[in-house]
């Protein structure tokens, strides 16, 4: 912010938008290669037709009996049971097909604060994710949010098409404000198939994150949740009396920043995290925190070393 | 309180006027700067706490301007350069006099590297502590009184001139420092003398009698030293022997004016060639002559020099070297006219550096006198010329309209009844009993000097000056008398030969620093220039009478340089040589003397407790801190300064924010 905007009161520029081109180059490709190998190597001697799904169906596998209810197909009555008991229970099976993963990536303007670290981040830890789920033979969908689905990336399968991800992630651009509910609510509506569901998001959600994740939990997804967070946001660059603004919502506030309120400010911001660490753990969610100053791989390893990404 | 500088309204205008300024660029300072944030929920707690203290903030931002504006408000009240009515009206007026003879060169001051050093840190601390009325003029004593500047109460300008204060080898002239002190406060209200020194001053007494220092006049004395240690050199003489003038004879005297025994290394040198070293143990206060005689050589310098020995202790650096120079011997070209006379020519016979030419009347005329050329002396001898030569003579028995005095009747058995015994050519004679069988009565003229009188006749030997040269004239023939045969015959002839050549055995071997000196040379202009000891550019000196006038201040060996005009002077300064003539109508002359402390007085260096001055005993120096000024205005900057601090220091701190 020049002197003149600073006498005149003028807000700051606008979140950057930098230039995606090299987001995924071939270094970031040899990488991808790299953990895809790695995967098979964790997840070696397990094949994919062992992962179950919650829905019973038309398995091989006995799951659990139920009432029988008019309109079931004949053929799953349990007639030994009847024999037993003279009650006509159903024989529910576990379904065994593909699994789905979505990919739920939060591209609002919070994601694109500054020079867009965490939105970069976000992208490739998506892609990263999406190429070995392709690699693995798994349905693997994109979907951007803000305060609603964005752009969708329909469910594809297959190593090639990794190439899809790539386009439709490196045309996200931070927009709009954070509404994780309304959006995760459209994106349940949308995708009746379950599945495997990783929020990439900085859960910067003025209704709150909870929320969010409670709408994949209710709605049968297994959530995932990759906290994209940028540490330097705890120590922000300010001092006097400033003007504060949000940057999705234009809300202003007046403050006077000493070291005391920096402090203050950072405590409130480790405690933020916390609870949303705490939050996800008493609900049994997976929940990865991924600093945009490390590096992705690193971060892969340790959603693979996490579990709960790939069973 | 009075403002000395801007006028209330014009102040009030300022204030006014930056006071705006300032609370403009306060208002500026409050328009916050927009800062973008990611998520600003995370600040809504604490922006909420801060919300509870909202109301001290806008009060501490309200001080931050009243601070500033206090701040502005003591700039403008120093511009008005506010004094306090009584201080303006009352200041102090002193004359700080800084004594810087000889004695003030002891190293007993430490730190300092002497007394002189000391006292300037004395006089500094009195100038920083100078009030904003208050005047002081700086003036150094030594053998004269030298202000060092103006009436001045600026401190720059004041401490300026005490750092131009350098030691002098002379003793100071107190009462002259005093009456010029005096002088200079007279009439003026609070007047004050600062006299900064070790007190060996002496009575303040001179020709005009006691120093009289005013009621009015506050006396202030600053005492400096502590040590009285010192063995010195205060006697240091050379001379030729009158007859034998190829030797000399050197006196000095050593003495010890500290409190305990000492004992010291005594060093001749000629010509800087060690002479002589001897150890001396001088006891408390003991005077030490020492006598070199039938000292020979070609040694022009002398220079005595003492170190202490052992344990012991010399505080006074000025009075351990002591100089002297001989007179550069030439040989005197003296034309005698006379018919014939063994007792004349056996007399000059006696001096070896005399170049004795006889030659008879009759050839004086037909030959000597037209050639025109020089000598230094011509004695006539019964024989008087018609035309006065031009040469310093003697006349013996003169007659005739030639003779320099007239010369009246014949007087039988005059006598020498009365003599001028201080005149130099009288000197060491015994001339009451000559017998002289028959004379003439010599007529004085003007201005001349009667040597030798007879009460019977008159004047018998008369000195006097004609056309520029000397004379002496005998009114009877020595071999009509048994002068010829005594001792005071040829003393009598080569003490008038010197007196014309300036080669006296009262030779001066060096001068006494702290007098005015008077010492021939030869020059047109009316300045010589004198190269001083110490001093790398020569200095210019006033000539008078064919004598350069300087207040010598420093020992050593002096340089006098003058430039030489026709006539050629036949005596001339007692060491002369001649130059490479810097032009074709002027001959540059040097001429070298030495000059010496040689002062017992002031080589006891032990300082006085206390001074008094024609029974008023001075004070102690009162009332000048350092540091603590009265001028108002620098107190009020000092202020505005801390205030700047402290806002500079509760803003960043973010307490007055």
């Amino acid at each position: 912010m020049g002197f003149l905007d600073a006498v005149l009161g003028r807000k700051g520029p606008a979140p950057s938008k930098a230039s995606d081109d090299d987001l995924f180059d071939d270094e970031f490709q040899r990488k991808l290669d790299y953990l895809a190998l790695v995967s098979k190597r964790v997840f070696a001697g397990r094949m994919r037709a062992e992962r179950r799904t919650k829905k019973s169906g038309s398995g091989v596998e006995f799951a659990d009996h139920r009432d029988y209810q008019p309109g079931d197909d004949f053929r799953y009555l349990d007639w030994s049971v009847y024999q037993r008991f003279d009650r006509l229970l159903l024989r529910l099976y576990e379904e065994e097909e593909d699994l789905a993963i979505y990919f739920i990536c939060d591209a609002s303007s919070s994601m694109g604060f500054g020079d867009a670290k965490k939105l970069r981040y976000a992208k490739r830890v998506c892609a990263a994710l999406a190429y070995v789920g392709l690699a693995n033979l798994d349905r693997v969908s994109i979907v951007s949010t803000t305060d609603k689905v964005q752009g969708r990336m329909p469910t594809t399968r297959g190593k090639a098409r990794i190439f899809k991800a790539f386009r439709f992630l490196r045309e996200l651009q931070p927009q709009g404000q954070t509404d994780l509910e309304d959006a995760l609510k459209t994106f349940v509506a949308q995708n009746k198939k379950r599945g495997l569901a990783v929020l990439v998001s900085d859960l910067y959600d003025p209704a709150g994150f909870e929320k969010g994740i409670n709408v994949l939990r209710y709605n049968k997804f297994d959530p995932f949740v990759v906290h994209v967070v940028d540490k330097a946001e705890a120590k922000p660059n300010l001092a006097g009396d400033v003007l504060l603004y949000d940057c999705e919502t234009g809300d202003e506030r007046e403050v006077t920043v000493t070291a005391k309120v920096l402090q203050r400010f950072e405590a409130a911001y480790g405690q933020y995290l916390t609870d949303i660490e705490r939050f996800c753990s008493s609900k049994q969610v997976p929940y990865i925190q991924a600093d945009v100053n490390t590096q992705f791989d690193e971060l892969i390893l340790r959603v693979f070393r996490r579990g709960g990404f790939l069973r | 309180m009075i403002l000395a500088g801007l006028t209330l309204t014009q102040l009030a205008m300022i204030f006014g006027a930056a006071a705006a300024f300032a609370t403009a660029l306060y208002i500026l300072k409050l328009r916050r700067r927009t800062v973008p944030v990611p998520f600003s929920k995370l600040w809504e707690k604490i922006l909420r706490d801060k919300e509870a203290t909202s109301l001290f903030s806008r009060l501490k931002r309200l001080m931050s301007l009243l601070v500033q504006l206090a701040l502005l408000a003591l700039l403008a009240f120093a511009l008005g350069d506010p004094r306090a009515a009584a201080t303006l009206i009352k200041g102090k007026n002193l004359v700080v006099i800084v004594d810087a003879s000889a004695s003030m060169q002891a190293t007993d001051a430490a730190p300092s590297k002497n007394r002189l050093e000391a006292a300037k840190e004395e006089v500094k601390k009195v100038i920083r502590g100078l009030g904003g009325s208050d005047r002081m003029i700086i003036a150094q004593m030594d053998a004269a009184v030298t202000p060092l500047g103006p009436m001045s109460g600026d401190t720059s300008e004041l401490e300026r001139a005490l750092d131009g204060i350098k030691a002098t080898d002379a003793r100071a002239d107190f009462p002259r420092a005093l009456r010029f002190a005096t002088d200079s406060l007279r009439g003026v209200d609070n007047a004050e003398i600062v006299i900064v020194s070790d007190g060996r001053l002496g009575d303040a007494v001179d020709a005009s009698g006691k120093v009289h220092i005013g009621d009015d006049v506050k006396l202030t004395y600053i005492p400096i030293g502590a040590g009285k240690r010192n063995v010195g050199i205060t006697q240091f003489s050379v001379r030729r022997y009158p007859l034998d003038k190829s030797r000399y004879e050197v006196m000095l005297e050593v003495t010890n004016t500290g409190p305990e025994q000492e004992d010291v290394e005594l060093s001749l040198y000629g010509d800087k060639t060690l002479v002589d070293l001897t150890k001396l143990r001088l006891k408390p206060g003991e005077r030490l002559p020492r006598f070199y005689p039938n000292l020979s050589g070609a040694s022009r310098t002398l220079e005595a020099k003492i170190q202490p020995l052992l344990d012991s202790r010399d505080e006074l650096p000025a009075d351990d070297r002591a100089y002297a120079l001989l007179p550069e011997r030439r040989r005197a070209k003296v034309l005698v006219v006379t018919p014939g006379n063994t007792y004349l020519e056996a007399a000059l016979l006696l001096d070896e550096y005399l170049d004795v030419q006889l030659v008879t009347p009759q050839d004086y005329v037909s030959k000597v006198a037209p050639s025109g050329l020089k000598r230094d002396v011509i004695i006539f001898d019964g024989a008087t010329p018609l035309e006065p030569p031009r040469a310093h003579a003697i006349y013996m028995d003169p007659r005739g309209p030639g003779s320099p005095v007239k010369v009246e009747n014949e007087i039988k058995t005059p006598g020498f009844d009365r003599i001028d015994r201080k005149h130099p050519i009288v000197r060491w004679t015994a001339l009451d009993d000559v017998n002289v069988s028959r004379g003439h009565k010599l007529v004085p003229g003007p201005g001349d000097k009667v040597v030798g009188q007879s009460d019977v006749g008159g004047a018998i030997l008369v000195t006097g000056q004609r056309a520029g040269f000397k004379f002496v004239a005998m009114g009877f023939d020595a071999r009509d008398s048994d002068l010829p045969l005594r001792v005071a015959w040829p003393l009598l002839l080569l003490n008038s030969i010197n007196f014309f050549t300036d080669e006296d055995s009262q030779y001066i071997s060096s001068f006494r620093t702290g007098d005015v000196w008077r010492v021939p040379v030869v020059t047109q202009t009316g300045q010589a220039r004198l190269k001083v000891p110490g001093a790398k550019d020569p200095v210019l000196v006033p000539v008078h009478e064919g004598r350069a006038v300087y207040l010598g201040e420093r020992a050593g060996f002096y340089e006098l340089t003058g430039a030489e005009g026709a006539p050629d002077p036949p005596g001339g300064a007692p060491t002369e040589k001649a130059s490479p003539p810097p032009g074709p109508a002027a001959v540059a002359t040097t001429t070298s003397f030495a000059a010496n402390l040689l002062d017992a007085e002031e080589s006891s260096i032990e300082p006085a407790k206390e001074l008094v001055i024609d029974g008023k005993k001075a004070g102690t120096i009162s009332g000048f801190q350092i540091g603590v000024r009265r001028e108002i205005w620098i107190y009020l900057l000092l202020a505005a300064i801390l205030l700047t601090a402290i806002e500079w220091m509760t803003y960043h701190r973010r307490i007055t924010v």
